[in-house]
């Protein structure tokens, strides 16, 4: 065989294996159609998310809302879970008092829809609505998009949220990687997969009996909040660059729409930025940038009727109250529970 | 620049395009400026550091060709620059905290100086390659270069860059002077390693990562949960690190340029000194080269010939030099008594193992049905090492090493039983290529074949399926979290 017909079957092979990369793959389509389970679902942030099988809303969340009618509503991650004890809360403002929805590891897409399914659209009318977040949490709006905490205050169709998101992941990064996940539709084969996965070795691990509870043992009794050692290195990634640029970010966030139901409903609404870890020798650091970002965040919550309060900088919140990264510790929720009610007699007017 | 990024994909594409139109020294310079920009994408000043030490490493192998009689001089000024800047960056918190706890023990308590430098991600690797250069040329192993181009790409290398392989001058250098001809059916077996790499960083280290992650974060872990942990954290910095470097060896076939293999199945070695034949076999071969034997010679003149303890010598000489070696080797993955104690043990290990081979040398035989349990044992050893290795806290390493079995409740011991089988589900490839080598089977980091008569298409066509199963597999479970390469720390 000639030289050069050697060298094409060379290329050929190569490019049969690059191919066999991008096209194999592609097999993922198939094996959804037979495998997908009869319950999956289109999203209900379908610009970020195939169908898949989702958790329900929680409406005992909302009946239990209802019941307690309480008069302020705390929305926020485990920054706010770890500061306010809301039974404290509630004894210190008396009358219907105040209920959490704290809920780890949540962004600004939770909070949005907690607000507006579990209080807004469920009818209820509090006093105020507290958020809690941290720097640019609040127009990050593609911080923490985990559906596993979405669904339980999600609707089956949330197209305010998912103009949003699709008008956030735009760029030329999420134009490829929608691209690729609509094309493999890897997402929805993960979606079956890794359930599976994740409880196959339930069955090697414990007796039958014990199996159906083990998950949930592991998750709320051994890697609880309170069996972390503290780390002061924990989620202290600082924001920089485009992540600051408050008005180039501000129509993609849920802050607007957050705004909007507030004045539509007349319940007002309130954002507290806690103070992230501070240095030894005072407050966090802040970039020029940082501190550009927060005064226009203030000027634009407080020209539209919310109340803004700024922990940063706080001489009653030192070093020596935290914990792990921007966590505090448990011993100082009370004493910061006492220090925001005190400290915002705006809200608690 | 990181390899799983939209960002290398680009910088890729772009660079072997252009790569490959240019001449030799087009090339050469295309090598270096990429190199230069992959390692100066997210921190510039980095490329000051290098630039340096290219700088100092190219001018005193020079130096020491134009100027024999003052060989020496040169290598120490290398040699000191070379690790002065390493000193300096990696080490100078780690000095200062324990210079300000012992004056604190004698009673003066001094401030601390605070220097919040970055680590320079990468400095550990090129500095021994770097010095692999000055040491090789005074050594007269390879002459010294005129071309500054060459040098620099060879200490820039950017496939290997930020965590190695740690090449030689002698393997490296010859490749990157020579003419390069593109090779499809190294570009083939590279394609393969590449989805292999990926799959076993982004599927398998990144899922059995946020296990022994969770594990570490716990306060006071029971028995079977750290040990679940370390098992995970085993797993992961393997995967890790051989994922690295497959990829590492991947990038490199595609511009005509072979790296050493890093990793050979290090959990199927049956002791000690086996493991370090297999494992980062880059960084121990440089210690063995640069530190090991130079010392163990010396200390070998040093001794009387007599046997002590019924050992002879060399194996005392063996086993001081491994010592000190391993030491040293701890304390080159980090700034920290954890890494120094890893060593430590570690060096033991190799000495124990070398005094009680001498001891039993006349009574040794092949016994096959053993090699199991020696593989078992070995993994077990590797596997405390690990906790030394991974538990940066002192005290906790303290209190781990005094956990009891006997003592964990029920829910402690089927969440120990249930992370364990879940990190080796997610690690199943893993054992399975290793078995699969061990059995005869062609290793998917096997050196790159540049010459065959002809394709077999039976053996393109399992290629082409096994590359499309990696990256659907990397598609589909890909862990939600993305940690950095461990070995980017050191």
């Amino acid at each position: 065989m000639s030289e050069s017909r050697v060298r094409l079957r060379r290329s050929a092979a190569l490019l049969a294996v690059l191919l066999g990369a991008v096209l194999v793959p592609l097999g993922l389509r198939a094996v959804n159609r037979a495998v997908r389970p009869p319950d999956a679902a289109p999203s209900y942030i379908p610009s970020i998310e195939s169908p898949r099988v989702r958790a329900p809303f929680d409406s005992d969340a909302v009946a239990s809302l209802r019941e307690a009618a309480n008069d302020y509503i705390l929305i926020g991650d485990s920054m706010a879970g770890t500061r306010i004890d809301p039974g404290h809360l509630s004894r210190l403002i008396g009358g219907h008092g105040a209920a959490a929805l704290f809920h780890p590891g949540s962004g600004p897409a939770y909070w949005y829809l907690a607000f507006k399914n579990l209080v807004i659209n469920a009818g209820l009318r509090p006093r105020v609505v507290v958020f809690f977040f941290r720097d640019e949490n609040l127009t990050d709006t593609l911080f923490r998009v985990y559906p596993s905490a979405l669904d339980r205050v999600a609707k089956n169709q949330e197209p305010v949220l998912d103009e949003i998101l699709a008008a956030r992941a735009r760029g030329a990064f999420y134009r490829l990687h929608g691209a690729i996940r609509r094309a493999y539709q890897y997402d929805q084969t993960r979606a079956w997969l890794e359930p599976i996965i994740i409880r196959a070795p339930v069955a090697w691990s414990a007796a039958r009996r014990a199996r159906k509870t083990l998950l949930d043992a592991i998750n709320n009794e051994v890697f609880t909040l309170e069996a972390l050692r503290p780390m002061a290195a924990a989620d202290m990634a600082a924001p920089g660059g485009e992540a600051l640029d408050f008005d180039r970010l501000l129509p993609t966030s849920v802050l607007p729409e957050i705004l909007r139901l507030s004045q539509r409903s007349g319940v007002r609404v309130a954002f507290v930025r806690v103070q992230r870890r501070p240095a030894a020798d005072g407050p966090a650091p802040q970039s020029p940038a940082l501190q550009e970002y927060v005064r226009k965040l203030r000027a634009y919550l407080e020209s539209n009727g919310a109340i803004f309060h700024d922990d940063w900088g706080d001489p009653d919140q030192p070093l020596s109250v935290y914990e792990d990264g921007d966590h505090v510790k448990k011993a100082f929720r009370q004493a910061y529970t006492e220090l925001f009610f005190r400290k915002n007699p705006e809200i608690f007017r | 620049m990181i390899f799983a990024s939209l960002d290398f994909a680009i910088f890729m594409v772009v660079f072997v395009a252009a790569y490959w139109a240019l001449p030799r020294r087009g090339q050469n310079v295309l090598l270096l400026a990429g190199s230069y920009v992959f390692y100066g994408w997210v921190h510039p000043w980095f490329l000051v550091l290098i630039a340096a030490t290219t700088a100092v490493d190219y001018g005193a192998a020079l130096g020491m060709d134009l100027r024999p009689a003052r060989r020496k001089a040169f290598l120490w000024l290398a040699v000191a620059a070379n690790l002065g800047l390493l000193g300096f960056f990696k080490y100078f918190n780690f000095f200062a905290d324990n210079v300000a706890a012992v004056l604190a023990m004698a009673g003066w308590h001094v401030p601390k100086p605070a220097l919040h430098v970055v680590l320079p991600v990468g400095i550990s690797f090129y500095t021994f390659q770097a010095l692999s250069y000055v040491i090789d040329v005074y050594w007269r192993r390879t002459p010294a270069r005129r071309s500054l181009i060459d040098v620099g790409a060879f200490i820039a290398f950017f496939p290997s860059l930020l965590a190695g392989p740690i090449m030689r001058a002698t393997t490296l250098l010859p490749q990157i002077e020579r003419a390069r001809r593109f090779s499809a059916p190294a570009a083939r077996d590279a394609t393969l390693l590449l989805a292999w790499g990926f799959f076993k960083k982004l599927v398998i280290a990144d899922n059995v990562g946020v296990i022994a992650n969770k594990v570490f974060a716990l306060q006071s872990p029971e028995f079977y949960v750290l040990w679940a942990g370390v098992f995970a954290f085993g797993i992961q910095i393997y995967a890790d690190f051989s994922a690295y470097a497959d990829i590492a060896r991947g990038v490199a076939a595609w511009l005509g340029i072979d790296l050493i293999k890093n990793f050979e199945h290090p959990y199927l070695a049956k002791g000690p000194a086996e493991f370090w034949r297999r494992w980062n076999i880059s960084l121990s071969t440089w210690f063995r080269d640069y530190l090991f034997l130079p010392v163990a010679y010396r200390i070998s003149d040093r001794l009387p010939p007599e046997r002590r303890l019924r050992i002879d010598a060399a194996t005392w000489a063996y086993s001081g030099g491994m010592i000190l070696t391993m030491l040293t080797a701890g304390l080159w993955h980090g700034a920290s008594w954890n890494f120094v104690i890893w060593g430590a043990y570690h060096g033991v290990l190799l000495a124990l193992a070398r005094i009680v081979g001498a001891m039993r040398k006349r009574r040794r035989r092949t016994r096959r049905w053993l090699a199991p349990l020696q593989i078992a044992g070995m993994f077990l050893l590797t596997s405390l090492g690990w906790l030394f290795f991974r538990e940066t806290d002192l005290a906790q390493l303290v209190r781990h090493l005094g956990l009891s079995p006997f003592e964990s409740t029920v829910l402690g011991r089927r969440t120990g039983a249930y992370l364990f089988f879940l990190a080796l589900l997610y690690s199943i490839p893993l054992w399975v290529q290793s078995l699969w080598v061990q059995l005869g089977g062609r290793d998917l980091g096997a050196a790159m074949v540049r010459e065959e008569a002809q394709p077999v298409p039976w053996v393109v066509a399992a290629q082409a399926l096994l590359a499309g199963l990696l990256v659907a597999g990397i598609l589909v479970l890909r862990s939600t979290t993305s940690l950095d390469f461990i070995y980017f720390r050191f």
